[in-house]
């Protein structure tokens, strides 16, 4: 199966999104007066498609896996597809398609959609070239392809205060990130010479006079990951760019580009400073991950409790999450055998995350369209006029706050039980104490739409709309997060095999 | 030759000029010249250090990072101008829809 394709098809999930975009940004361009909402969406929504069915095909058919030949690396060593690449390229490529559906109906009296499509495209792209990066040059070129389009995605209603506010303040902290990051990499590359993943790894294992460099570089480099995941210290902007960017964007930005940070640090910091090597050094990165990890999933959950705005709240618990996600990171420990499982329960997390948080946000991007408000109160007597949409919400809400029956209890159940393998008991425990926290707040929504009486009769009259393409999306996102309980063994069979493959 | 620590003291006082200009500054346009400011200081290492180590990865990766920084500016610019239009004002301490 190897090597009958030249090496480059391996980038084909990337290229079929980039091309995507340009194609519909060309279109755009020459028959202005032709654009349609609908085939535009049609459109990007293949083009999504196209990229997941070309990367599940690869899983399948064993593109970089070690049996038929190992990862592929192509421009000398900057790229590497593995499956560790393809698992969360699935993940983008997926959390887009959704994103894209949705977006038809939300921008259904929108001057010019086309644009918001081909961003969301664009920025879906670097994520897939995040994923293969092998470098720490095209980790930073990818990150800035992930950022930029988002910085106008979220600012995308120009006319909306509450957007341009999110869109601001998102480009202010993401451009000092980025800046931070860079620096921290100019620092690595002082230290060692070389910014391959590979070759920064031999480097570390022999720095002395340098170490220090090499630390402070290091920092720089997790203050960025942790604007890219929304983790403490660099979360501030998430509230205020999910609850005021357009909801689709909402979605895609916490769940999409969430596990783009995700991949970046995985890879980074397993393959360009093992925790071996580090350690030798002096460099205790874990450490950082773990406090991080235990601050971000205590402030997201519990500020995610005291909010008034269902938006907000989601996107507090986004927060809460990534936490719970870095645990993946925090709990390694030198020559464990238990790495690999910790590690691909928080990637089976951000599967299930990408379908479960998706389609809450995009149950609020329903609610914005039928013009409904945005508290918990507003949300009250819904499932009367619309029990499907609502049943779909339960659905998400009950599996983000892990509860037994859906796919979020049993990737939170791997990764608790993976950190406890581990020795990190303290994290799985305070985990446990959040989930209970976020049961809290998952629930009053439930309880708004389905226990709760309406304000006022005619409250529910908004809901005469059927966005039918939300409809799909929403309803689409639940039947994903239901399946993923008998598809739950080949996910993390999957993720821990691409796990394994880092260490 | 300037021996290489001297490089990375000048870029780390650069970084912190930009810094203390992100920190201190409500002005919008000053916050992207601050984040310019910061860029470049690791572009002086990136470029000190290619040539320190005889390795050209580092002059070509400052290309790369000029050219992200522009694109960087030109989104910048364009936040600030439809912040603009809709506060009257590119001070970043106005918009206060929502909470912090």
């Amino acid at each position: 199966m190897s090597n009958v394709a030249p090496a480059w098809t391996a980038l084909s999930p990337a290229l079929l999104l980039g091309l995507t975009g340009l194609a519909l940004l060309v279109v755009d361009t020459i028959r202005p007066n032709a654009r349609s909402n609908t085939s535009m969406a049609l459109v990007s929504a293949l083009g999504a498609l196209a990229s997941l069915s070309v990367t599940v095909w690869f899983v399948v058919a064993g593109t970089g896996h070690a049996d038929t030949g190992g990862a592929i690396t192509l421009l000398d060593g900057a790229v590497k597809v593995d499956t560790l690449a393809l698992f969360f390229t699935a993940i983008f490529a997926s959390v887009t398609a959704l994103v894209v559906v949705a977006a038809h109906d939300y921008f259904h009296d929108h001057p010019n959609p086309a644009a918001f499509y081909s961003l969301t495209l664009f920025a879906a792209t670097g994520m897939a070239l995040l994923a293969v990066a092998n470098s720490l040059a095209v980790v930073f070129v990818a990150l800035e392809m992930v950022s930029l389009p988002s910085y106008a995605l979220v600012a995308f209603l120009k006319k909306n205060r509450g957007s341009v506010e999110a869109g601001l303040k998102y480009f202010l902290v993401g451009a000092l990130s980025s800046a931070v990051f860079l620096f921290g990499i100019s620092l690595v590359y002082a230290a060692t010479g070389s910014l391959i993943f590979g070759e920064v790894a031999s480097a570390v294992e022999s720095l002395d006079a340098l170490a220090g460099v090499a630390g402070i570089g290091i920092v720089m480099i997790v203050g960025g990951v942790a604007f890219k995941t929304a983790s403490v210290p660099f979360h501030f902007w998430a509230p205020e760019a999910y609850e005021g960017a357009p909801a689709p964007v909402s979605a895609f930005l916490s769940s999409a580009s969430k596990a783009a940070g995700f991949v970046v640090a995985f890879r980074v910091f397993t393959e360009a400073f093992p925790l071996g090597a580090s350690l030798a050094a002096g460099i205790d990165w874990a450490l950082a991950f773990a406090v991080v990890a235990a601050v971000t999933m205590t402030l997201g959950n519990f500020a995610a409790a005291v909010q008034e705005e269902v938006k907000r709240m989601l996107a507090y618990s986004s927060i809460g999450h990534a936490g719970y996600a870095l645990i993946g990171l925090a709990a390694l420990s030198t020559g464990s055998a238990g790495n690999e499982a910790v590690m691909g329960a928080a990637m089976a997390h951000l599967l299930v995350y990408g379908f479960m948080n998706t389609g809450a946000f995009l149950f609020v991007a329903m609610a914005e369209r039928w013009g409904i408000g945005r508290t918990f109160e507003d949300y009250a007597g819904l499932a009367r006029r619309a029990p499907v949409a609502c049943t779909a919400m339960a659905v998400f809400m009950f599996s983000l706050a892990g509860l037994p029956p859906f796919a979020g209890f049993f990737s939170k159940y791997f990764l608790f039980m993976g950190a406890i393998e581990n020795g990190f008991l303290w994290l799985a425990g305070l985990g446990a104490v959040n989930s209970v926290v976020s049961l809290y707040y998952y629930s009053r929504v439930v309880r708004a739409l389905f226990l709760d009486d309406p304000a006022t009769p005619s409250a529910l009259d908004a809901l005469d709309v059927r966005p039918t393409a939300l409809y799909a999306a929403v309803v689409f996102a639940a039947v994903a997060t239901v399946l993923l309980l008998p598809g739950f063994g080949p996910v993390i069979d999957a993720a821990e095999a691409a796990a394994a493959a880092l260490f | 030759m300037v021996p290489a620590q001297w490089y990375l003291l000048l870029a780390a006082g650069i970084f912190c000029i930009g810094l203390f200009g992100v920190l201190t500054r409500n002005d919008a346009l000053y916050f992207l010249m601050s984040v310019e400011l910061m860029m470049n200081a690791a572009n002086i290492n990136f470029v000190a250090f290619s040539l320190y180590y005889g390795d050209l990865t580092g002059q070509v990766f400052a290309l790369f990072v000029i050219a992200l920084a522009a694109a960087e500016v030109a989104i910048g610019i364009g936040i600030i101008l439809v912040l603009y239009r809709n506060f009257g004002d590119i001070d970043v301490t106005v918009p206060t829809e929502m909470r912090w």
